[in-house]
Parts: structure tokens; sequence; C-alpha cells
């Protein structure tokens, strides 16, 4: 139906409403307005895409000149993928109410993998190979050749994309990541490139993070959106490590000794061309001599290396004279790669910061810092004069000089820089992180840019850390609480077991025999009582196996297996999917299962159990991050020095997001009901219950909060029974679903305003 | 017909192996393995005589090792066997094994080719003692033919087939059907592991590659015991445990469900919303991230007590997948038919590339994904509402005409509610009781067998006729229930083929009546139950006997 925001008229595409989606429509609004940024809080499942949607759209056709773009950023492939079916709803409904026929251009944009529709190309299995291969047949200078020499096989999608599709404008319509294949395939265009031109005039864009966070992609892809844009960043609890991670490198022996071959082979291929063609390293040499902007040569194909330095900051000035000839310049990343290789011949630990590493390296082999900054840009121009047609090879030359580039751009204090050694049993494997302790540098421009950037999640809290740790100033700051008209999410939090022993994770009583067997009896006795599927998450990996391994030797499993399948999550991404899909099937077939997983691993942060396939989720333990790494105790004492946040705060903010990710996949919906079981005593504490997010906490009364396994079994199989009757529409109707009608009585409004709590 | 298979000159069946010096009922002579059957002649003659189809054969014996005689016997399907004495001294137990192992390779292609429609009624037979009854009833005493009988028995029971996908629904395995293998010290430092059959069929089940170990092994190679104890000491059992003996048969079995793992693996998963493998969008390249680097060095490194934790768990995860797809199997089995029929309706008439058939599936999924079915107006989920005229019939079930009243339920309910009322308010007037022996006549006709108590027929049947009786007069009423069917479904008579067969029926109703009906009705009379037992039986035939005489006198009307 239609609704009045704040003057507003909002088409929203359903017979009913939840009242925290209009609070969260009045929140987003008011965001816009102000131009500004904004950090929403609202639980899965309470529709938070679509009212997202509805309001943005709704504010570009009221204020085209206002709001010129959407950008939507969402994590995984199936997310985007939903986001675009939510839109095309949205624009159907659009349509059938006003009777106009829908003139936004809306695309889904996702690496070639998932786009191309070469037939040779698309069947390749990962993204690397595909991104080669396309590379391999679309790159000018292999265009070039083709020309005169036919043969030399291209991508006949990309050439007549190439030909044609530039000219002519894709027409208004939602194109998903099939529909933009499908377009592809009538035209005889690729879609990959298609989409990627149309990303510049398109109403919507949905794409993941990295094309706007990660500046090696960013910049080829992202660079020429409008300001007028507004940015949402949906599931954003873990955005900080998203943009640490896209700075960040790790340079082992063996990315050193594949760089030494790659720079004998440049060597070799110079003087070759030499010899042949001395005409085009002269040329080079010209170019870069007058700093000519490379955008003018550069064809969008070539892009494959792209900057890791960020859009606002890219150079420029002219690369300097010491590294302009190429043999110069291969001689000069050699001595860096000499340099790095004595590095790792250390066999203690080292800390540094960007300074001290560039100091060092000035001392020990007289480079530069400037040098040093245009490595990247300069091995750049090298490879595509030395028309060098198989790039993933030198992808260990490129990291080299990412990392270059990085530690000499952001050295003021912003990034830290290891040696250290991991010692294994057989051989020492030192590894070189260059671990970026500041979320905020990959993100800043973002913030810099856009007009209004909208950070939301369903696990956002405590919300006043996001805007500290990405060091921005938001205008709106809330947290929505799901209404209920039925309690349908019941945390509790164990504590003991039957025994009276604590049960915790803590690390001095993690091999605890008695917290392992009371946790294999919680498990046990839970899968005698939870209709469906249960999902357990523990808090590492490590920790799984080897709790696994004791009950199985215990007998706890086989009892376990009495009453369901288990299935367990392993490292191998494939072997786990199809664990996944199993679990999933015996769910569904009436069997029951287990899916034993991890906090922080791809099952925690990607799959939805919603109703049957996941009726309690278990959280064994608190999930926080192994704080002996020198890497986590460096970024902490950034944080502290920085942004003044105290290291446990931090640890046990990101342990409690990691949980209510966690616990939070089983409920997604007000239809959906679940147990959530917290298992470790430290949860009961006010600091550590005090960052869930509202809406779960809420539902933890007093009496829930150091449980033994006996009353969790009695509190659940209370809870279980409620919640199988029958819940109707009627039951929902005028407490946590509205009608139009319901929805404009001022009473309710005033209700409504209750739901957000600003922070 | 074909020529005589007996003559050897007339052979033109490719010849697989011949061994000579086989003696059979002490007789000389050579053994020909053929394309399909096997067969022995005597020394000096060329004919057969001793042939058999390999699709009658059941299964094959052989004498233990050790024993003088080496010997291999055919058990046919009848019951019949045939024992082949192998002559020959110096090569007897090679020929034996070579035969031995062709026919293992043969007989089970023959197995399945056997008479799938024979297979089948046997099957309907065994499953359902009630039909088996009834084929005695009607067809062994020659009421009906068999074709008769199972003229629309097939075709019916196929329709039931396809909608409730079988009549037998098969048990599952329970997951823990190892853990049932309750290992008990005996006291002399050994373990007993109980086995059932069940739990063996489990096993069988579950992991088939146990099976094909123990079809190649028991009886020639070791006794079932020494199998199964072989089998708990394994390192396949236990896997956990490092592989100990290079002698484990079982180590194979490991091997195989390890590869059966991975091409699971490799077949990657139908919902692409659990495809963790292409659910990021953008991976980070190697050497980028925070991550610590996975060490390239990957087994060397990992402690033993790592890889069989590791292994524990893959363990697990296979054995879950292993017990749901035995689970499952029978369904997909039965399900095969129909979806081939639709596969091929479909390819028929598109032949876009392989990932056409894919996105359905992915819509469907996504759909699913983005819907809240409570903020949908009403028209999301259609339900079939049942349309009742009366809803009072539906819950009581037809009534009898014949019965006066007709009591709707809230009849019932307002007499209940004035009953209970009156109780409320009943006082036992104590002066004015019943005289004792009118109470007790009164006690009397209200107990069964009393005036009062003549209407529960169903009470005294049981317990005035004899239970021998009572199964007769069962199966007569199937019998005629089903001669009933045959006739009735004749109706309306639109086709002359009809038309026979309808005045066949009618033709074996009577013969029912004679054969079965009477001579029943007679012992009963004997026996001196005055009950009328069969006279609902002879209403049911006379109402049919109404029918075709209603039925015959029309044709006639029409045809002068």
């Amino acid at each position: 139906f239609r609704l009045n925001i704040e003057g507003l008229l909002v088409y929203f595409p359903y017979d009913y409403i939840y009242p925290e989606q209009y609070s969260y429509m009045l929140e987003l609004k008011r965001t816009l307005d102000a131009k500004g940024h904004g950090v929403l809080e609202m639980p899965s499942g309470t529709g938070k895409t679509i009212s997202l949607l509805s309001l943005i759209v709704a504010y570009q056709k009221a204020y085209p000149l206002e709001v010129t773009k959407l950008v939507y950023c969402s994590r995984t492939v199936p997310e985007i993928e939903k986001v675009v079916e939510e839109l095309r709803k949205l624009m159907d409904y659009y349509a059938k109410q006003t009777g106009v026929k829908n003139d936004f251009l809306a695309l889904a944009l996702s690496s070639r993998k998932n786009l191309c529709i070469h037939p040779e190309v698309s069947s390749l299995r990962f993204g690397k190979e595909v991104d080669g291969k396309c590379h391999s047949l679309t790159a000018s200078y292999i265009r070039a050749q083709h020309h005169s020499n036919p043969s030399q096989p291209v991508c006949q999608f990309f050439e007549e994309f190439d030909a044609v599709g530039r000219q002519v404008p894709i027409p208004p319509g939602i194109y998903n990541l099939d529909d933009l294949k499908d377009f592809g395939r009538r035209k005889g265009w690729c879609p990959y490139f298609l989409a990627r031109y149309a990303i510049l005039h398109a109403n919507i864009v949905v794409y993941s993070y990295h094309y706007l966070l990660d500046p090696k992609i960013a910049d080829l892809v992202s660079k020429e959106l409008a300001k007028k844009s507004v940015v949402v960043f949906d599931e954003a609890h873990n955005i900080d490590n998203v943009c640490i991670d896209s700075m960040s490198v790790n340079i082992t022996r063996r990315t050193l000794d594949r760089c030494q071959t790659n720079v004998e082979t440049l060597q070799n291929t110079i003087s070759r061309i030499k010899e042949t063609d001395a005409a085009k390293l002269r040329e080079e040499y010209r170019r870069l001599v007058e700093g000519l902007k490379e955008a003018n040569v550069a064809r969008e194909t070539d892009i494959y290396l792209s900057n890791p330095v960020l859009p606002d900051e890219i150079l420029q000035e002219a690369v300097p004279g010491s590294i302009r000839t190429a043999e110069h310049f291969v001689g000069f990343i050699k001595r860096f790669l000499e340099y790095l290789k004595a590095r790792l011949r250390i066999h203690h630990v080292v800390q540094e910061s960007a300074p001290q590493f560039l100091k060092d390296i000035y001392e020990k082999v007289c480079i530069d810092r400037k040098p040093l900054r245009f490595c990247a840009k300069r091995l750049r121009s090298l490879l595509r004069t030395l028309e060098i047609a198989d790039i993933a090879d030198f992808s260990a030359i490129t990291l080299i000089s990412h990392f270059a580039t990085l530690v000499s751009t952001y050295s003021k204090g912003n990034l830290y820089d290891y040696d250290f050694h991991q010692k294994t049993p057989t051989i020492a494997n030192p590894v070189l992180h260059f671990s970026c302790m500041d979320p905020s540098i990959a993100i800043k421009p973002v913030f810099g840019r856009f007009q209004s950037v909208i950070i939301t999640s369903g696990t956002l809290s405590p919300l006043d850390i996001y805007p500290r740790i990405l060091d921005f100033r938001p205008v709106t700051m809330a947290s929505f609480t799901m209404t209920l008209a039925r309690t349908c999410l019941c945390p509790l939090i164990v504590g003991r077991g039957n025994d009276q022993v604590a049960m915790t994770s803590k690390f001095e009583t993690r091999e605890d025999f008695a917290v392992i067997r009371n946790y294999g009896n919680l498990l046990l006795e839970m899968s005698a009582i939870v209709p469906d599927g249960i999902v357990a998450f523990f808090t590492s990996y490590i920790y799984m196996e080897n709790i696994v391994a004791s009950w199985y030797e215990q007998g706890i499993l086989e009892n376990i297996q009495r009453n369901k399948l288990i299935f367990i999550e392993t490292q191998d991404a494939a072997e786990t999917s199809m664990a996944l899909e199993k679990y999933q099937e015996a769910c569904e077939n009436g069997r029951g299962a287990i899916l034993l997983s991890v906090a922080r691993g791809k099952v925690s942060e990607g799959i939805d159990f919603v109703h049957h396939f996941g009726r309690a989720v278990i959280m064994f333990g608190v999930p926080y991050v192994y704080t002996q790494s020198r890497i986590l105790k460096a970024r902490l004492e950034y944080l502290r020095d920085q942004f003044q946040i105290r290291e446990n705060d931090f640890l046990t903010f990101d342990a409690m997001r990691h949980a209510a990710q966690c616990v939070g996949r089983a409920i997604r919906g007000k239809t959906d009901y679940g147990l959530m079981i917290f298992a470790d005593k430290r949860y009961a504490r006010a600091d550590k219950r005090g960052k869930l997010p509202r809406w779960i906490q809420e539902h933890l009364t007093d009496g829930s909060l150091n449980l033994t396994i006996d009353e969790t079994v009695q509190l659940s199989k209370h809870f279980l029974r409620q919640m199988a009757q029958p819940f109707r529409r009627e039951d929902q109707l005028g407490l946590s679903l509205l009608t139009l009608e319901q929805l404009q009585s001022e009473d309710m409004l005033q209700k409504i305003a209750q739901i957000a709590q600003q922070a | 017909s074909e020529s005589d298979p007996n003559l050897i000159s007339s052979e033109s069946y490719l010849v697989l192996l011949v061994v000579k010096r086989v003696r059979q009922r002490k007789q000389d002579g050579t053994l020909y393995l053929m394309a399909e059957r096997i067969a022995w002649g005597p020394e000096g003659k060329d004919r057969f005589t001793v042939s058999h189809l390999y699709a009658d054969i059941r299964c094959q014996k052989i004498s233990p090792d050790g024993k003088a005689k080496i010997q291999l016997q055919l058990v046919l399907h009848t019951g019949e066997s045939t024992t082949f004495h192998f002559a020959n001294e110096s090569t007897a137990l090679k020929d034996r094994d070579a035969t031995k192992e062709l026919l293992q390779q043969l007989l089970p292609k023959f197995k399945k080719k056997a008479n799938k429609e024979l297979e089948e009624k046997n099957r309907m037979l065994q499953e359902d003692p009630v039909l088996f009854q009834l084929y005695k009833d009607l067809v062994v005493s020659q009421v009906i033919s068999a074709e008769e009988f199972w003229a629309n028995r097939l075709s019916l029971s196929s329709v039931e087939h396809s909608i409730s996908n079988n009549n037998k629904q098969e048990v599952g395995i329970s997951a823990a059907f190892l853990a049932d293998i309750r290992p008990q010290t005996d006291g002399c430092n050994g373990l007993r592991y109980n086995l059932t059959t069940d739990i063996i069929e489990s096993i069988f089940r579950t992991y088939p590659t146990v099976k094909q170990k123990y079809s190649e092994n028991v009886p020639h190679n070791m006794t079932e015991k020494e199998f199964w104890t072989r089998f708990f000491q394994s390192h396949y059992f236990h896997r956990d445990r490092i592989s100990t003996g290079l002698q484990d048969i079982f180590s194979e079995c490991a091997k195989q469900d390890e590869k059966g793992l991975k091409s699971m693996v490799t077949q990657g998963v139908k919902n692409p919303m659990v495809d963790l493998l292409s659910l990021e969008d953008k991976t980070l390249d190697e050497g980028y991230g925070t991550a610590t680097v996975p060490t390239t060095s990957n087994s060397s490194n990992k402690s033993l007590r790592e890889n069989s934790n590791s292994a524990i768990i893959k363990r697990f995860n296979h054995h879950s997948a292993m017990v749901l797809a035995a689970g499952l199997l029978c369904v997909i089995f039965r399900d095969a038919p129909s979806d081939q029929a639709s596969e091929t309706s479909s390819t028929d008439g598109n032949s876009r590339d392989s990932d056409f058939f894919q996105p359905p599936l992915k819509k469907v999924k996504l759909q699913e994904a983005i819907e809240y079915d409570d903020l949908q107006g009403d028209s999301g989920r259609k339900t079939i509402s049942l349309n009742l005229k009366k809803s009072d019939r539906y819950s009581h079930g037809p009534t009898p005409l014949q019965s006066q009243h007709y009591t709707t339920s809230q009849d019932i309910i307002t007499s209940i509610s004035i009953i209970q009322h009156e109780m409320r308010s009943y006082k036992p007037r104590l002066t004015q009781v019943m005289s004792s022996s009118a109470a007790s006549s009164a006690i009397i006709a209200l107990s069964p067998g009393g005036v009062l108590m003549q209407g529960g027929a169903q009470q005294t049947i049981n317990q005035l006729v004899p239970t021998d009786v009572q199964s007769e007069l069962k199966h007569l009423y199937m019998a005629a229930g089903e001669l009933l069917r045959h006739f009735w479904s004749c109706f309306p008579v639109s086709t002359p083929f009809l038309e026979e067969k309808v005045v066949k029926m009618k033709s074996n109703l009577e013969k029912f009546q004679v054969t079965k009906l009477r001579p029943f009705q007679e012992k009963i009379q004997r026996q001196y139950l005055s009950t009328n037992l069969t006279g609902h039986l002879e209403e049911m035939l006379q109402a049919a006997y109404n029918k075709f005489q209603a039925w015959q006198t029309r044709r006639m009307m029409r045809k002068t």
C-alpha cells in the first residue's frame, strides 16, 4: 500500500506492514534529508531490505536531483540476488499501482565467474581462472594482434559489446545476474562488461562490498559513481574486517621465490624486445616522463592490475626517474626482493611500524620512499608494454609491488608491519604480515565521497562502536526491536551442568573433562526434545575438533545419533556445502539433524536456518578471537591509542557480535521460532549481556541467566510446546502486523515512536 | 518353435568356458558355460543332458576347501539342485574356481531379467495375505481363471503404485546402529559384539562396500563369524585408529568410501543457497588479507591426533550421508520412472545449454527466501477446503436409511445437556425403590444374551460362532466381494467385451454360490448355529442377480 512518511509518498508492495518497518523508514528518511550517514540496527526477518528499497526508491522518484543513485552493497552472491528480487517485486508493484511503465534501471554486478557466458571461459571453476582466461581473450594488445592475425582468438561476446553495446543503452528494467546473462545471450554481448558499463547510468546498483571497499577493485569499477548517491552496506556487522582484509598483505618465502622467477621472466622479455622492438620501450619511457594520464590509453579490459591505493589518493605525479626505464625498474624490484629475502631469514619475531620499515630499507639498500610508492603503477605499465598475456603467473610480483606501494603510502602510523616467524616442528616458515590496523582507511573515501552512507544489519550492538572504529559522524543511530505477538525467540544462558560444574569455554578450563562432558550432555538432551534441526556453534575449529573427538570417545555422539543425524563443518568449503545440503535434506524429510559448526566460519556468516532448519541454536562458549595473535594485539593497541577503545571492550564486542550472528541465524521472521542457547556462564555477566542486540536482550529474563541443563530442558520443552500451537494472522494483527488503517491511528504512531532507540 | 537347445551341433550360442572332466551323477562329461545357459553333456555324446538357463538359477554353492571332492552345486528357483564334481586331478580346483568366478559375474545379470510380471504377482501375493487367501478361494478352487483374477488387479495396483508410491514404506535406518553393537567384555580379555540381522542389514544398506566384501569372501574365504570379527577389528570400523594390518580386507572399503565422498563433493550441491564455494563474490587473492596463510605443508606438520580428529569428522559426515541416502534409496528408486518421463518430455522442446535447467531451482529458492507470508494478503497460500453439504453426515458416516430417527449431533448434544440437567436435580426417592426380583430380572435382561441385548449382534456373533467358522465366513465375504466387484465394474455395459464379461461374471457368482456358499450353509446347519450368518451374503448375490435380470430383460426388449 501507499504510505506517507513525513510527506514522502512511499509505495510498499505488501498488504500489511510491521510497525518497526515504518519506524525504520522514518529514521532512514531523516538521514537522507540531512544528507548524512546513518547506523541502523534491525533484526533480520523484519523486512529490512524491502523497507530500505521502498523508501530510497520513493526518495529517488520524489527528488531525482537530490539522490541520483542507490548503491546497495551486500556480502554474498545469494544476498545480492535476493536484494534484486525484492527490488523487482517493488518495481512490479509501482508499475501496477501507477500504471506507468518502469523507467528505472537496476542491476546486479558480480565477478566474471558469475556473469561470463563464453562457453569455454565460463566452464572454468575458479574465479581467478575465469579472470585470467577472460583477460587473455580481451586484452587490448591481444585484440590488436587479432586485427593483423585473425587466427588469434578473441572473445566474440566482448567484441560484439565493444562494437555496438555502448551506443545502445540497456533498456530500463531490473536485471539480476541471470537476467544479465540472458540479455547478453540474446544480444551476443558480454554481460560482465555490459554490467560494468551500465552501472554508470543505472539508478540502482547492487554489488558486493569489495567493489567499494577494496581499493584494488574500487578503482576500476566504482571510480565514476556519482557523488549524489546513497550507499547502503547491508549485513555490515563485519565491515571493519572487510576493510582491513582488503589492505593487508602476507608474504612468504614461496611468494618471494615465485617473484624471483617473475623477475627473471621480465628480464628475458625485456632483452628480447630490446632486440626486436626497442621503439616500444622508448615510447613507454616517453610516456612516463611526461606523466601522461594512463586513463587515455588504458582499456577497460586491461585494468586487471589496479592500484592498491585509494581513488582520491591516486598519484598525479610522474613516475620518478630512477625507475622509468624498464631495466632500471626491474633492477629496483630485484633489490627490493633481495632485501625482503634477507628480512625473512631472521629467526625471531620482529614487529615494526611502517616508518621503521622504510627507515631500515633506506639504510640497508638505499631504497627511497618515493619510487616504492610508484611500484604498482610502474609494474602495471611495464606488463602492458611487454604484452604479457597470462597475468595469473605474475601474481607474486604484483603482490610485492602492492606491498611496496601500500607500505610507503600509508606510513603515518596507520599501518603496522610485522615480521614473524612461525615455528613448525620441521621447518621454519617465516611470514611477513603487513597488516592494516585501521579499517577507516579503506572506508574513508566512501564516507567522504558519497552524500549518504547507511550501515545496517541485524546485529550492530553496541551501536556507538562502529562510528568510532570506522571514524565517521553519523546523523542517525538507532536500534529497532522486533515487535512480537508471541515471544518467538527464547534466549537461555546455561551456566552449569547438572553436576553444578560451571560450563565455560574459558581457556583455563576448556580442556576440562567435566566441561566437555557437560557440553555433550546439553547437546544430547536438546537433541531429544527439539524437533527437526539444531545448529551448534563452537568458538573455533580446533576446539570443535577436540570436543568432537572426546565426545566420540565417550560415546556421546553415538547416543546423539539415536535422535538425529550429525553433520559437521570442515575446513573444506565443498565438503561443508555437501554436509549442509544433507543437513537440510534430513530436516526436510523429518529425520532431524544436528549441524556442528564454527563461529566466524562460512556457515555462521552466510547461511540462514529458517523455520525447521534451525529450531535451536546452541553457542558453545564465547567466541573470542584468538587473543595470542600478535596482529590482534597490535590492533588492540592501535585502537586504544587512536580511538580510546579499551582492549577488553573491543574483544567482548567482537565476541558478542559473532555470538549474536550465530544465534540470530535461527530467527528469520515473526512466523519463525527458535531457541537460542548460550552455553557459557560468562554470558550472564552484564558486560557480555549488555552487548547483545536489543531485540535479543529484551527477552533475556533474570530467570534464564544461570541455568542447569535440566532447567534448560524444562524451559525449552515449555517454549517449544507453546510455539507449536497454530499462529494466525489475527494473532499478530494490530500488535506486530498492521493494516494501513491501524498504522494511521494516533495511538499506534505513538507506540511506533518508541520502537526506535536512539543510541 | 526354436531349435532344440539340447543339441550341441545346433548351438549357435557363444561358449564362454569349457571345462572338461566334470562328473555329474558319476558320469564323466564336459561342462559348458554359454551366454545364457550352463550345460553339461556326457562324454562322447553330442547332447546336453543337463541344461539350465542362468535365469533359473538361484545360487551356486561350493564345497569347502580341503574337502576331497571338489564340487559345485547349482540351486534352482524351483528348489532342485544339480551338483558337478570336478574330477581333473591336477586342475580341479582351478577349474572349479574359474567356473565359480564366471558364474558369479553372470548370475546377477540374469536375476534382473527374470520374469518381472511373475515376480510382481508373487510379491503381491506374498505381501498381502488377504489377497493370497482370495487367490486360493477363487483361482485355486477354479471359480475364476487366474487371468481374470489378475486382469484388473495388476493395473489397479500399478495405479496405486503411482499414487502412493507403493503400499509398503521401507523403514529407514537408525543413525546409531553401530552404537547398538555394544561391545561387552567376556571376562577373558576379549570383546563380544552383539550382531542382529537388523544391524547386519543396516550395515549392508549403509555401506554397500562392506556388503560387496561379504559376498566376495563369505563363505568361500572365511566363515561369517570370521568376517565380522575382522570387521570389528578393522581400521575401517574404528576410523580414528590408524591403519594397522596390511591384510585388512576393509582398507579397500575405506578407500572406496573416500572416493564416494570425493565424488559427492565434486558433484557439488544442487541448492545454490547453500553452496559455500560461490557464496563470496570476490575472494581476496592469495597473499591478501589478515587471515593466517594456510601452511603449504599441510599434512606433514599436523599431529597424529589432529589427523585422527579430522578423520572422525569426515567419517561422521560420511556416515550420516550414507544413512540418509540408504533411507531415501527406495524412494528415489520408485520415483525414477516418472522422473525419467518428465525429463524426456522437457528435453524434447528445448535443447539449450546445460545451465538452462539450473535457474528454475535457483529462482524458486530465491523467491522462498524473500517471501514474508504474514505481510502478504490472503492470496498467499491456497488450501483446499472440504465442501460439505451436511457436515453431520461427514462426522457420523453414512447411517442406515431404515432407522427412523435421524439424530443430528445437535440433537445428541441437547439430549445430553437435558440429561445432565435432570441428573443435577436428581434426588433418589429411597422409599419408592423397586422390588429386588424386578431389579434382578432387569439386570438379566440387560446383560449380554438377555432379552434387551439382542440388538448387539456383533458381540453375540463373536461369542456364539466358533472362530474357524468366523474366519471361513470372512473368506467368503472377501471372495464374494471380489467377485461382486468384478461384476459391478461391468456396468454400464457399453461394449461387447463387457457384455461377455458380465455374463461370465454372473455365472461365476452362481458357481460361487453353489460351490462355496451352499456347503458353508450346510455346515453351519449341521452345527445347529441358528443365527442366519449368510443372509447378508445372499442378499448381496440376489441384488446382483436382480441387476443382471433387469439388464437382460432390457436388452431382450431392445433386441426385439
